[in-house]
């Protein structure tokens, strides 16, 4: 067989396999779209919930899976988008979904601002800084009067029932999350992606050979931090009523850093895969919480950290690369070092 | 405002802080020691410190233990922990790259706080003795009996650890590592053994920390951020491998904490600490780094 017919047969077979993906994906789009009117309120909820923190896993896996930047504070993010939603829409009147695209470029603005500096530390320094960054936004929006302090900002509710409510907000985190994946296939698949991961393997050597380290995980950063804003700002529709205690929470942090990391950091499907995983996880050990014996009484529900802890130790330990990790073993080409 | 304080009021403040900062200097030293001289950046160990609140709790409510006792107590108890735990799991850490260390440490943060809670509900609990009320008077400035001896607690274990790196000979070996691991290990130093007593003292320490903070602060189980911000802080500017240094930048801490709470509203103190940590650690956390290429 002649090259140039095997390169043509390969060819094919390769464009072939992009068409069934590219088919696969639509498929699982679709389903998740109809979803949305078939299945009961509080499924509805819960897979918004699914797809807030996919967002989130995915905006967080650009610097911290691919970059090896662990950002212990990207509830930063997060609260930044929920407040500017919150004081914009209260205090100064601005439309609602006007809101959430100003959310995603504050969030930008706080990223470029604690990045700029941030990204010049490495390693643990880099996850401390951000770890204690997201401690001073809140003790700053605990004590400010513009957020309205400890009290928090109630936000306006969309003017439909219930049910409507919900759907439209299935529907905005649902179609915020397919943004998120794909932004990530493609950053996967691309020069900054590889650069990222250069970085990742070995800094030094990379800027040698011309990364240009610093505006790279800057950009990383600042690409997360706006899906973070964005995803912050539609909870605080979503949630109708935001305080500094609960929208800043450390646990949202840690969670989003958990669920990368079960699911692979960074990998694209990492997030997509971790995200319902440890969801369900802490749903189920809600359920067992309550039937479970603890020292003569029922093991009370905030046990599920315990496990969590546990297994972000054991995830760490035994497979640091997660769900996707063990997949590429099994099949035999792991495409990351 | 600040004519307003009177200066009895600011020599009070002066003194208040010192002796806090003793107690700042005891519970940052643990986590200088594992960064120094392991490497290991130990971001559960203000969970640590919390641990030893609740056993002064425990021992008070249980056994009527005075913390005075249970700061002693505390010393093998809390040294056992730290050997478990680097036995268990620093051990295998300190191998392998700089990310899976912090992410199991956070892991190891995680558990203990939610193992609290569970223990111990998020209630704010306090130690109550019969001199915790008690104050001295020295020409008008009214210094806290419990905060006295918390004070005089962390300066006696500041000393004896100085003294045990400086004089011994296992502390000559461990600062023979932490200048340089390898010729360490190829001048004949066990470096693993002499990491479990590294890790277990460093444990001890933030165990004492705990009691004696507890005498002074009310503590609950999730309120230990501040004491990792703290603690990180007075490391990051008294740098590793010098108790002294330690020493210093606790006190100036304790000093900066009395100080601001004189002349601002009480929840500043905590904004202005967290700023002065990122505006260190931008400054100084590379350098902190520098001498450790393989710090965790």
């Amino acid at each position: 067989m002649s090259s140039a017919l095997l390169e043509r047969a390969t060819a094919r077979t390769r464009w072939r396999s992009w068409l069934y993906r590219g088919l696969g994906a639509a498929a699982a789009v679709g389903l998740l779209a109809v979803l949305g009117v078939l299945i009961p309120l509080d499924w509805v909820t819960t897979l918004s919930a699914v797809y807030m923190y996919i967002v989130l896993a995915e905006g967080w896996n650009i610097l911290g899976g691919y970059a090896g930047y662990l950002n212990f504070g990207m509830v930063t993010f997060f609260g930044v988008g929920a407040y500017t939603a919150g004081v914009l829409c209260t205090q100064y009147n601005v439309h609602p979904l006007l809101t959430i695209p100003l959310a995603g470029i504050m969030a930008t603005v706080a990223a470029l601002l604690v990045g700029v500096p941030a990204l010049r530390l490495r390693g643990v320094y880099f996850a401390i800084l951000t770890l204690i960054i997201s401690f001073l936004t809140q003790v700053l929006v605990t004590n400010l009067d513009i957020t309205g302090g400890a009290s928090g900002i109630y936000m306006p509710s969309l003017p439909f029932d219930p049910f409507t409510n919900e759907q439209i907000f299935y529907y905005a985190f649902l179609g915020l999350m397919l943004l998120a994946v794909l932004l990530a296939f493609i950053i996967e698949h691309s020069r900054f992606g590889y650069a990222l991961v250069a970085i990742r393997e070995d800094e030094d050597p990379a800027e040698i050979l011309g990364v240009r380290t610093t505006w790279l995980k800057t950009q990383a950063l600042l690409l997360g931090a706006f899906l973070a804003g964005v995803a912050g700002a539609i909870y605080a529709f979503h949630t109708s009523y935001i305080e500094p205690q609960g929208t800043f929470s450390l646990d949202i942090s840690i969670d989003v850093v958990l669920m990368s990391l079960v699911g692979g950091l960074g990998t694209w499907q990492g997030p997509v895969i971790g995200v319902p995983l440890m969801l369900v996880t802490a749903q189920v050990l809600r359920i067992l919480a309550g039937e479970l014996p603890f020292f003569g009484s029922t093991l009370p529900p905030e046990f599920d950290r315990v496990v969590f802890g546990i297994i972000l130790i054991l995830v760490a330990l035994l497979a640091p690369y997660g769900v996707m990790g063990l997949v590429r073993r099994v099949r035999g080409r792991r495409l990351t070092v | 405002m600040l004519t307003t304080v009177s200066l009895s009021l600011l020599v009070q403040a002066l003194v208040n802080g010192l002796l806090l900062g003793l107690v700042y200097t005891l519970i940052s030293l643990g986590l200088s020691l594992t960064l120094g001289i392991m490497g290991v950046v130990n971001v559960a160990h203000s969970t640590l410190i919390m641990l030893g609140s609740y056993l002064a709790l425990e021992l008070l409510q249980r056994l009527g233990l005075d913390p005075i006792i249970s700061a002693v107590i505390a010393v093998p108890v809390f040294f056992l922990i730290g050997v478990l735990l680097e036995r268990l799991l620093i051990s295998r850490v300190a191998r392998t790259s700089q990310t899976t260390g912090l992410l199991v440490l956070f892991g190891v943060l995680v558990v203990i706080e939610g193992a609290a809670i569970l223990r111990w509900t998020t209630d704010t609990q306090v130690l109550s003795v019969s001199y915790t009320n008690t104050s001295l008077t020295l020409d008008g400035i009214a210094i806290a009996v419990p905060r006295l001896i918390a004070a005089a607690i962390a300066l006696v274990l500041v000393l004896l650890l100085d003294t045990f790196l400086r004089s011994t000979l296992y502390g000559k070996a461990i600062r023979a590592m932490s200048q340089n691991l390898d010729a360490a290990r190829i001048s004949g130093i066990d470096t693993d053994r002499l990491s479990l007593l590294v890790f277990g003292l460093a444990t001890a320490t933030a165990g004492v920390g705990g009691v004696t903070l507890a005498m002074i602060f009310p503590f609950d189980p999730q309120d230990h951020y501040r004491w990792l911000a703290w603690a990180f802080l007075v490391v990051v500017i008294g740098g590793l491998g010098s108790i002294r240094n330690t020493l210093l930048a606790g006190l100036l801490i304790g000093l900066i904490e009395t100080l601001s709470s004189v002349l601002f509203p009480f929840q500043y103190v905590y904004f202005i600490v967290y700023l002065l940590l990122v505006v260190a650690l931008l400054v100084r956390g590379q350098g902190l780094a520098g001498s450790q290429s393989r710090a965790l």
